[in-house]
């Protein structure tokens, strides 16, 4: 390591101690919180099973939550990326729903929850919408990019043939980029799952409603139980993504790596 | 009788090409071609192909022949002078030029297959200008287009891997997927930029003769880039040789004997020298 480099670390070091005494962040705080921690986890080992059946159905509506929000806000945010992507429009066309998509990114899901029970009132459709928001904005940013880096080989030489815009991107485009366009759905499922869980905090359907309830009111071995079936199931559908990723990504992108 | 014809405002009146004639399909005059506009990877290059002609183009890499394809396709217009593809079709709106592409079948030199979809879906596509757009965006192609295709993909010998996806297919088989999409165009003029460079030998001839065959069935013209000078004097007709952007010479056979038709001086000993540098 150079002279420079240590520097820049001494820099970074002394900017952090810096910013965290204006915020009031007291390592010695934190050591001092631990006994408390122990006595939310001996109270959490106190689960009560009579809850586990409320517990599965609030999880099986949070998962319809993440796979409607996943399944419409794909089907919104395709369209769109074909439309913001720098290689099929005008600036005109890309720059404004770029702008549209940056904008919608820039809240959490949970701000967009809180927008929606306005709106719609409490219940899980708020939640679905607010998902779909995100799911769009991001979605559709990952796709414009992997459109973007379409190999231009096969572009050009089916541009050459006199075809039309559409019939571009329909033949050539779009099957170019699908195999992204599946890791990033099931990426999507995936962190969908988890952001509903919390959805619940603001009334907006889900899991997460019975876990703050729980924790307002101390009552940390019911939350445990929830807890318990968040953990378990956000591991099945990381193992079952995985799976699929496995079967169908890995293979495609491997035959794309072989050379003309 | 002109269909496509490109060049700056400057050089695009028809009159001053009046040695123009139906023989002829392709008619380059002083053409200068430059991808940034200060300099030019092309110069003064003055050719005329005869309709029918099996027409070679060699010379070492980064010469310029890629770009002289692109010229004749399209793609790319010239800086200076005019570049005139002709084909029976008088008009040159917009729309006239894209349905003139249509009917130059054009293989890149990276072949430019889509690599996701079968072999069948990519020889479909030399037929997209001719179907329906709202029908071909949901792959609903006409059925006499579909067995053409198929007719087609036996003709270069792939009727067993229709449905195979292009990107397990090996070198020499995504060539012949190549030459099968641009068939399906029912081009009228081929362009094949170095469709057999990197193949071994045996490879390489089968598919020269499947192309030599082809031209000769569908009564085209073909332009062929090579790399091997041997290639385009034992396939073809004429061979251009470029060297940094110009045409040094114009090859033919003439009798028993190899002729320039450029300079129409050049020496048996310097077409010997040619050779043994490629
Ligand atoms: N897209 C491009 N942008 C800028 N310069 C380019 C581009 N394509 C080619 N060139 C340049 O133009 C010159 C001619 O390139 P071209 O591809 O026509 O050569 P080539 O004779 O086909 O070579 P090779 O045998 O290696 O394919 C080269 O100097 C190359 O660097
Ligand atoms: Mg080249």
């Amino acid at each position: 390591m150079n002279p420079k480099s240590n520097l820049i670390i001494g820099l970074v070091i002394a900017v952090v101690v810096v910013m965290s005494y204006n915020l009031e962040a007291d390592p010695a705080q934190f050591v001092d919180g631990i006994p408390n921690l122990a006595i939310i986890a001996k109270e959490m080992t106190e689960v009560e099973p009579a809850l586990f059946g409320t517990a599965f159905w609030s999880i099986l509506e949070t998962i319809q939550m993440a796979f409607i929000g996943t399944v419409v806000g794909v089907a919104i945010a395709l369209p769109l990326s074909m439309l913001a992507a720098r290689n099929l429009n005008s600036k005109f066309v890309y720059a404004p729903i770029r702008a549209i998509l940056a904008a919608t990114r820039t809240f959490p899901s949970i701000l967009w929850a809180i927008l929606f029970v306005i709106m719609v009132g409490l219940g899980p459709f708020a939640g679905i919408l607010a998902i779909i928001m995100y799911t769009v904005g991001f979605i559709a940013k990952l796709q414009y990019e992997s459109i973007e880096a379409v190999d231009s080989d096969p572009v050009e030489a089916v541009s050459s043939i006199g075809v039309s815009k559409w019939q571009l991107i329909r033949h050539v485009i779009i099957p170019e980029s699908a195999p992204h366009l599946l890791s990033q759905i099931l990426y999507m499922f995936d962190y969908n799952v988890r952001q509903t869980t919390i959805l619940g905090l603001v009334g907006a359907g889900g899991i997460g409603f019975y876990i703050i309830n729980y924790i307002k009111f101390f009552e940390y071995g019911k939350a445990a139980v929830f807890m318990l079936v968040v953990l378990i199931v956000v591991l099945i559908i990381d193992w079952i993504s995985v799976k699929i990723r496995d079967k169908y990504i890995i293979k495609a992108q491997r035959g794309m790596k072989i050379a003309v | 009788m002109i269909s496509l014809s490109r060049g700056n405002s400057h050089h695009q009146s028809f009159s001053s090409l009046s040695n123009i004639t139906t023989r002829t399909i392709i008619q380059m005059n002083d053409v200068w071609a430059s991808y940034d506009g200060k300099n030019y990877v092309l110069k003064e290059i003055t050719l005329s192909i005869i309709r029918g002609t099996n027409y070679a183009i060699v010379g070492p890499s980064g010469s310029g022949k890629s770009t002289l394809l692109r010229l004749i396709n399209g793609m790319m217009r010239p800086s200076k002078g005019q570049v005139k593809v002709d084909y029976e079709n008088p008009n040159t709106n917009n729309k006239q030029f894209k349905l003139a592409m249509a009917k130059i079948g054009y293989i890149p030199q990276n072949l430019g297959l889509v690599r996701n979809i079968t072999v069948l879906d990519n020889v479909l596509i030399g037929a997209l200008p001719r179907v329906g757009k709202f029908k071909s965006f949901f792959k609903i192609f006409p059925d006499n287009e579909t067995s053409e295709a198929e007719k087609i993909l036996k003709l270069v010998g792939l009727e067993d891997k229709a449905e195979r996806k292009t990107y397990m297919l090996s070198g020499g088989e995504k060539r012949r997927v190549a030459i099968a999409r641009a068939l399906m165009q029912k081009p009228v003029l081929l362009l094949a930029d170095e469709i057999v460079s990197e193949l071994d030998h045996v490879t390489a001839r089968e598919i020269m003769d499947l192309v030599v065959n082809a031209k000769r069935r569908f009564n085209l013209t073909a332009i062929m880039v090579h790399h091997d000078i041997k290639l385009g004097l034992e396939y073809a007709d004429r061979v251009a040789v470029i060297k940094e952007g110009q045409k040094i010479l114009e090859l033919g056979v003439e009798g028993d004997k190899i002729v320039d038709f450029q300079t129409g001086n050049i020496s048996q000993q310097e077409i010997m020298e040619l050779y043994s540098e490629s």
